[in-house]
């Protein structure tokens, strides 16, 4: 049965329906786009890395970036790369993966059929050998090596792995050079056989399309691969403390200043669907008072010198981990933490009003309207959402239904100094600045 | 190009509306052009932030802010662009449409009014802009100058064209130089923005669901500002005989080397060759099936990211890839054997097709994008070209064999700049 989602003041409309055994397909028609852009998603991604195999009774763990790594084998089949078959439909193909998903992607102009086809088609024909996962660590192990140099992506995951003691959060998306060695094709294929069945996976269609259409070709590319009902998958994280693994990390890198980040764990965890969306929302309104552009602190600190107007906050919202992250590049990390903190103090004790709730609830609606131009964005959302149990189309209500009280509790009860942690990269001193 | 309409301001600003139904946002641009020169970039680039800083109705950045979180989160950029030898100093609006906020009916004409009192009224000291704002704003464009270095990929593609054009405008960084901007002060700055604004050509871009007549109105009344005469801007000079080969090294404390070769291909956006060359470059490497990502990376394992592209005002294209630096010599090896393949010939009828296919689909998709609309008309206007998506998609189909071994056989390589570890190779 096909139920259509429709939102007056977005004026759009998407078409969803459960395709045997269990996939979830959503379908938004965008007139008058030339482009048409589908993302196949798994929820796995890098924090999967310990549960049992469909059939079997022991527990398996495997190797950190397993999930990153499948995502780069299943471009390769029998007859070669799938990159090759969408370049002769004039379509572009990618993937990404997260913590918490894998998304395989394309965007086309014309032969949208073939696409569609071609973009089930591989994601459900894994073929590992030998010789091409030992090609792909070269790879792979390179594109970690970019990731070291880069500050930005060292300073967020040397948070993590701060701010969590156990929970694999705390590890970087593609794993390790080391990890990644351990890698072999019987990994891929166990870790395919447990999370790539329809059940554990959706599909989002956004461009000028029939849904009726679509919702018949994806039923019949399913229909013909004769897969069983899949039983539950037992994922298996562990329990993660409310207390920090450490408040404070550091490390060296070729910059030209240096980087401080602020990380607030949550402790108020365990939940899905509205409940965590309202949670997120909220948290997001919260640092928009105190840290945005138009804050007083957020100016203070910009006259000063100590920020520049990269400097961010966002708030995460899973239902076993969270976290507030804030900050950006400064000339001294030392008075930028203390002036925070004192920010923080100071915004607690004047509360946030009624008028300045109202004020950053009403850019947040303009945000979400504008973001309503990106098929990218439409998709990414669509689906990180679903897989949390959350109906992105809800947005604009669940904002409506957060009060004043809530995000005054959420202040307090949020930015608490015993749940922050530090994250510092300081320049190597043998850099100076060329010219 | 997709339908617009050109006209011009009293004041000469040209003005293009882009009427379009299919967003919910309207996008507005207004486009200062500057010849890139050292003696103008340092100004041009730090005079948007000090604009941004506050005007007579907002007079302080936070104030800014306010009015335009008020406006559903209007969001006010302003930017600096290379295109060939010309600077282009970009101030950008994006906002929602009133069609979609209920009881709203002139989001538009008030964010238009922020952006002219940014731009056209600055909070002024006598004759002079706010000296202390003017300090800060100093401070933090020698940052973002030094800043090059925290993306390592930008980094390494902006030493290769300093190395390789150091004699030419197209050398000259856009953010400008630490020393230059010593020199700068409030009321240095001042005279500077008098002349950048009376006499730089500008053009005002406005993309959405529009009354022309209307739009066209409003635009009037909210820059009718006074002018002057237009200074006239060199034409990009693209230099095609270069001597040997320069090979540059850079020794970073970092963990993996970026390799980035410059290379003159003699064609820019002006010329008939330019569409053999684009499709050259696509077989080459703008696509994951093209020669480079699928030699360097998926045959040799040798990089993740393995790219060419063109700087299609200047007549360049750039080869960049991140690799173990004790691969540089193999690296570099592969990549001049794809060039020797491409040059003998050596691609086939698939890769021809699927770089034609390929490229057709960027050139349509650019119409769901407002940005990419204004910046297609941007780069028309800026080498003359009045054709259609339908008709330069006719030159793209007309592309043969032979006109891309025509073009390869003037594809020469300039500079080999390597980033590359302390001690390294």
């Amino acid at each position: 049965m096909v139920r259509l989602l429709e939102n007056q003041l977005l004026k759009e409309k998407v078409y969803m329906r459960q395709i045997a055994p269990g996939l979830e397909v959503f379908v938004l028609p965008k007139k008058g786009y030339v482009k048409k852009y589908v993302t196949y998603a798994a929820n796995f991604g890098s924090i999967d890395s310990r549960f049992i195999v469909e059939g079997e009774d022991k527990e398996l763990s495997v190797p950190d970036g397993v999930a990153h790594f499948l995502e780069h084998k299943l471009f390769e089949d029998e007859e070669g790369n799938v990159f090759d078959r969408f370049a002769r439909l004039g379509a572009s193909s990618n993937a990404f993966t997260n913590f918490n998903n894998t998304a395989y992607l394309f965007s086309c102009t014309d032969y949208f059929t073939e696409c569609l086809d071609l973009l089930m088609d591989f994601v459900q024909t894994p073929y590992f050998t030998l010789e091409s996962v030992e090609k792909e660590k070269g790879i792979i192990e390179q594109e970690i090596r970019m990731y070291e140099d880069n500050a930005q992506w060292r300073i967020f995951f040397n948070l993590l792995a701060a701010m969590y003691k156990e929970h694999p959060v705390r590890v970087d998306i593609a794993g390790t050079v080391e990890s990644i060695r351990q890698i072999d094709k019987d990994v891929l294929y166990k870790c395919y056989r447990t999370f790539y069945h329809p059940s554990n996976m959706a599909l989002f269609v956004v461009g000028d399309v029939d849904p009726g259409r679509v919702m018949a070709q994806v039923e019949a590319n399913i229909s013909k691969r004769n897969y069983k009902e899949l039983g539950e998958i037992k994922r298996i994280y562990p329990s993660e403390p409310a207390e920090l693994g450490q408040d404070f990390v550091r490390q060296e890198l070729v910059v030209s200043q240096p980087l401080l980040n602020l990380g607030f764990k949550e402790r108020d965890l365990g939940y899905q669907g509205e409940r965590l969306f309202k949670k997120e929302l909220t948290t997001n309104l919260v640092l928009d008072v105190v840290f945005g552009s138009s804050s007083k602190l957020y100016n203070e600190l910009y006259e000063e010198g100590l920020i520049d107007d990269e400097f961010d906050a966002g708030y995460v919202a899973e239902k076993d981990y969270g976290h507030t992250i804030l900050g950006g590049k400064t000339v001294d990390a030392d008075r930028l933490l203390e002036r925070l903190t004192v920010g923080i103090k100071v915004a607690k004790k004047n509360g946030i009003s009624a008028a300045q709730f109202e004020h950053y609830r009403r850019k947040a609606m303009g945000e979400f309207l504008k973001s309503f131009n990106s098929l990218e964005f439409i998709t990414n959302n669509f689906l990180a959402y679903h897989f949390r149990q959350i109906n992105f189309f809800t947005y604009l209500d669940v904002l409506q239904s957060v009060t004043l009280a809530d995000v005054n509790s959420r202040l307090h009860q949020h930015l608490v100094e015993d749940s922050m942690v530090r994250s510092l990269i300081l320049p190597k001193n043998s850099y100076s600045h060329p010219g | 190009m997709p339908n617009y309409m050109r006209s011009r301001l009293a004041n000469g600003i040209n003005l293009f509306i882009h009427p379009t139904v299919k967003f919910k946002t309207i996008l507005v641009q207004l486009i200062f052009h500057r010849a890139l020169r050292e003696d103008d970039v340092t100004e041009s680039s730090l005079l948007p932030s000090v604009l941004q800083r506050g005007s007579v109705n907002y007079p302080n950045r936070m104030a800014i802010a306010h009015r335009l979180e008020e406006l559903y989160g209007t969001d006010l950029i302003s930017g600096v662009t290379k295109k060939g030898e010309r600077q282009m100093v970009t101030f950008a609006l994006d906002l929602v449409h009133d069609q979609y906020l209920p009881g709203e009916s002139s989001l538009l004409k008030k964010s238009l009014e922020v952006l002219s009192d940014v731009v056209t009224n600055p909070v002024l000291d006598g004759e002079s802009f706010k000296e202390d704002y003017v300090t800060q704003e100093k401070e933090q464009h020698e940052k973002l100058i030094k800043g090059l270095i925290n993306d390592k990929i930008a980094y390494s593609v902006e030493r290769c064209l300093q190395h390789m054009c150091e004699n030419e405008p197209f050398g000259v960084f856009k953010y400008g130089s630490v020393e230059r901007l010593k020199a700068i002060d409030g009321a240095k700055l001042y005279r500077y923005y008098r002349h950048f604004l009376r006499e730089s050509r500008a053009d005002l871009h406005i993309s959405g669901d529009l009354d022309a007549a209307e739009v066209s109105a409003l635009a009037q009344q909210v820059f009718g500002f006074e002018r002057g005469v237009e200074e006239a801007l060199a034409a990009t000079t693209v230099q095609k005989n270069i001597g040997d080969v320069r090979y540059v090294k850079e020794e970073l404390d970092v963990s993996q080397g970026k390799l980035v070769l410059g290379y003159r291909t003699g064609v820019t956006y002006a010329d008939d060759d330019y569409f053999p060359l684009l499709v050259y470059n696509g077989i080459l490497g703008s696509f994951p099936h093209s020669k480079l990502f699928q030699n360097v990376r998926e045959k040799a394992s040798l990089a993740y990211y393995t790219y060419s592209r063109l700087e299609k005002h200047k007549g360049l294209m750039l080869i960049s890839s991140g690799i173990e630096v004790d691969n540089y010599e193999r690296a570099l090896e592969i990549i001049h054997r794809q060039l020797s393949d491409m040059t003998r010939g050596d691609f086939t009828k698939e890769d021809l097709e699927n770089t034609r296919s390929g490229l057709r689909n960027q050139f349509l998709v650019e119409e769901d994008s407002q940005s990419l609309v204004v910046n297609r008309v941007l780069d028309d206007m800026l080498v003359g070209r009045e054709e259609n998506t339908t008709e330069l998609l006719k030159r793209l189909d007309a592309v043969s064999r032979e006109d891309v071994a025509r073009v390869s056989a003037n594809v020469c390589l300039d500079t080999v700049y390597f980033l590359t570890k302390k001690g390294g190779a």
